[in-house]
């Protein structure tokens, strides 16, 4: 094979390569696919409790996205809250003892007791899964992961 | 049980996306079918073209009071290191230890020794304090010591393949991988050895081949266009270090060790494995193991599996390519081309550690100003934080799969040169070359299907 062959057929497959990089891709118009996202209100299953409470005071947003701890653990099960990069993260956890929630990475921490609801509020704006633990039970050696927060890109 | 990369962090990369994962699939086929058909006939890479730099730029890098100064800091970290483990705080992400032995040093040289060469084996504390202590022994006994022992050539680099195996354990399986006083431990523990091994044998020798820290870093160092040689820093072309490699007894092991603990970190976050380990450790505990011990044997299984796994799928490609002729033995083929495995293990780690790195690496600046946790601020720096927002999930793919692509075309290439500089027949060097083709595409397939799987 002489030098200009081997030089035309790189060419030619880095030509293949861009082509069909173009195709797979989803462009950014056409990213906004409504089967993949799901953002909180969609996945949301709340008490009616819970959505007078925001209903009232932001009608417009997303309902809050509900955590309970009881007894240590989450209640159904550590679950995966996916949202999309600049959505409003709304999430309220309760718990029958006293506990510190960290939101990993967006580095937000809240005591929640008895009575006494963590509310998080916060702009999603950085992408990655981030872990939702308990210092509570990381201290005392049990699992910590109370939630995983999915950020997708825009 | 969650990986190191949460302990510390808390944060994963999204897995890349189906889409990404075809055409990076797909690239890699076309890739392999191009490169064989257009790489060169006569082997390029295998002479030695290392030259020294002119006067100071040479020698000056590589002189003593510049290795002196460097063997004090790696001593010293290696001090602050086991300090701040012991008498910090014993929060994970409030001490210097974790971060800086997990990140900073097992992540961080990776890329400087690629880059720059082998810089380790300047800082290395090890080294350093075996070498001054040898130096201070000769001057009060005003003579030479006696000589070490020799190397025994079978034992190669089994130590550091058993000492790479064992940190893989500690970051991936042990319960306690984070907490500071286990990371100072097993640091004074692996130094004690350290210090066995260099007082039998020699310190340059133990270094060499069984230290192995030093040895995996040699190796990424191989592919740097930087060597020094006898006191004289000199250039090379990149990639040519690594056909340089001798292989010794356990070089292949080593690699395997070094691809499959990467493997078996990307795919205890699969549901493949997440599935079967209440299974196993159950198992163990029915055995009488707590449940803690149970899922850390199942964990260091997992990983031995996975070694095993990798290991046995080039000791395969190998059969395969004696099978073609030659009248090369399974051991000559697998030596002959294991200096091609160096690109895809580094490959892997870039891929599912470079955004650990990118992030947890800046926490060492607030750690460095308050090592022990305790509300320091040496350096005036305790207040920063990490900033998550320098990269984003679209940029990290293109990126771990840029990674792993490029990992792919390297070793291929060497593979084609050692087949070429390898078989006298033109015919045999092409028909060995499919094997070694399956292979290579086997793990990188496997590295894409890790990442389109699992949180890297």
């Amino acid at each position: 094979m002489s030098r200009n062959q081997r030089l035309g057929l790189v060419l030619a497959a880095v030509a293949v390569a861009a082509i069909a990089f173009v195709l797979v891709s989803p462009g950014s118009d056409d990213d906004a696919d409504p089967v993949v996202k799901t953002t909180p209100a969609q996945e949301q299953t709340t008490t009616e409790q819970d959505t007078t409470v925001t209903d009232q005071v932001i009608p417009s947003k997303p309902a809050a996205e509900r955590i309970r701890i009881r007894g240590g653990e989450v209640v159904g099960g550590a679950k995966t809250i996916t949202v999309t990069k600049g959505d409003e993260v709304r999430l309220v956890v309760t718990a029958d003892a006293e506990d510190d929630i960290h939101v990993h990475g967006y580095d937000i921490e809240k005591r929640a007791g008895p009575g006494r609801p963590a509310r998080f509020i916060f702009d999603a704006g950085m992408e990655g899964e981030f872990e939702i633990e308990s210092h509570v039970a990381e201290d005392s050696g049990n699992e910590p992961l109370v939630a995983r927060l999915v950020v997708e890109p825009a | 049980m969650t990986s190191l990369a949460h302990g510390l962090v808390g944060r994963s990369d999204l897995p890349i996306p189906e889409w990404l994962f075809g055409w990076a699939a797909a690239m890699v086929l076309v890739v392999s079918f191009v490169a064989l058909a257009v790489l060169w006939p006569q082997p390029r890479l295998q002479r030695d073209a290392w030259r020294p730099l002119p006067g100071a730029a040479g020698r000056l890098p590589v002189s003593r009071p510049v290795e002196i100064v460097c063997g004090a800091i790696g001593v010293f970290l290696l001090g602050v290191v086991v300090y701040s483990g012991l008498r910090g705080t014993q929060s994970s992400t409030a001490n210097f230890a974790p971060t800086f032995v997990y990140v900073v040093f097992w992540l961080g040289l990776v890329p400087a020794s690629v880059l720059l060469g082998d810089v380790f084996r300047a800082f290395n504390p090890w080294r350093a304090t075996g070498r001054a202590v040898a130096g201070l022994a000769r001057m009060v006994a005003r003579t030479d010591l006696p000589a070490p022992l020799p190397y025994p050539e079978r034992l190669g680099h089994w130590p550091a393949a058993a000492g790479l195996f064992a940190f893989a354990v500690l970051e991936l399986a042990a319960a306690d991988n984070d907490k500071p006083e286990t990371v100072a431990i097993a640091t004074l523990v692996y130094s004690a050895l350290t210090f066995v091994g260099m007082a039998l044998y020699g310190v340059e020798a133990w270094i060499r081949r069984g230290e192995a820290f030093s040895v995996y870093l040699n190796l990424f160092s191989r592919i740097a266009p930087f060597e020094s040689r006898d006191g004289v820093l000199g250039v090379r072309p990149w990639l040519s270090g690594l056909p340089a490699l001798v292989p010794i007894a356990g070089t292949v092991p080593l690699l395997a060790v070094m691809i499959g603990s990467v493997t078996f970190d990307g795919a205890a976050e699969a549901t493949l494995w997440t599935n079967v380990v209440p299974d196993i450790a159950g198992f163990f505990g029915d055995l009488g193991l707590s449940a803690r011990r149970a899922l850390e044997v199942t964990f260091a299984l997992g990983l031995l599996a996975a070694v095993g796994l990798v290991l046995g799928f080039y000791r395969l490609g190998v059969a395969g390519a004696r099978s073609v002729g030659g009248g090369f033995t399974a051991d000559r083929l697998a030596n002959g081309f294991v200096h091609t495995l160096v690109p895809i293990a580094l490959v892997y780690a870039a891929a599912h550690y470079f955004t650990l790195l990118l992030f947890q690496g800046q926490a060492i600046w607030f750690l460095a100003s308050d090592p022990l946790g305790d509300g320091s601020n040496i350096f005036g720096t305790a207040a920063r934080q990490v900033d998550y927002g320098i990269i984003g999930a679209n940029a990290t793919w293109y990126w771990q799969v840029g990674f792993v692509v490029g990992g792919h075309v390297t070793a291929l290439v060497l593979a084609h040169d050692r087949a070429l500089a390898l078989y006298d027949e033109a015919r045999l060097a092409v028909r060995s070359q499919y094997w070694m083709l399956a292979v290579m595409v086997g793990y990188t397939s496997l590295a894409l299907w890790l990442l389109s799987r699992s949180n890297a």
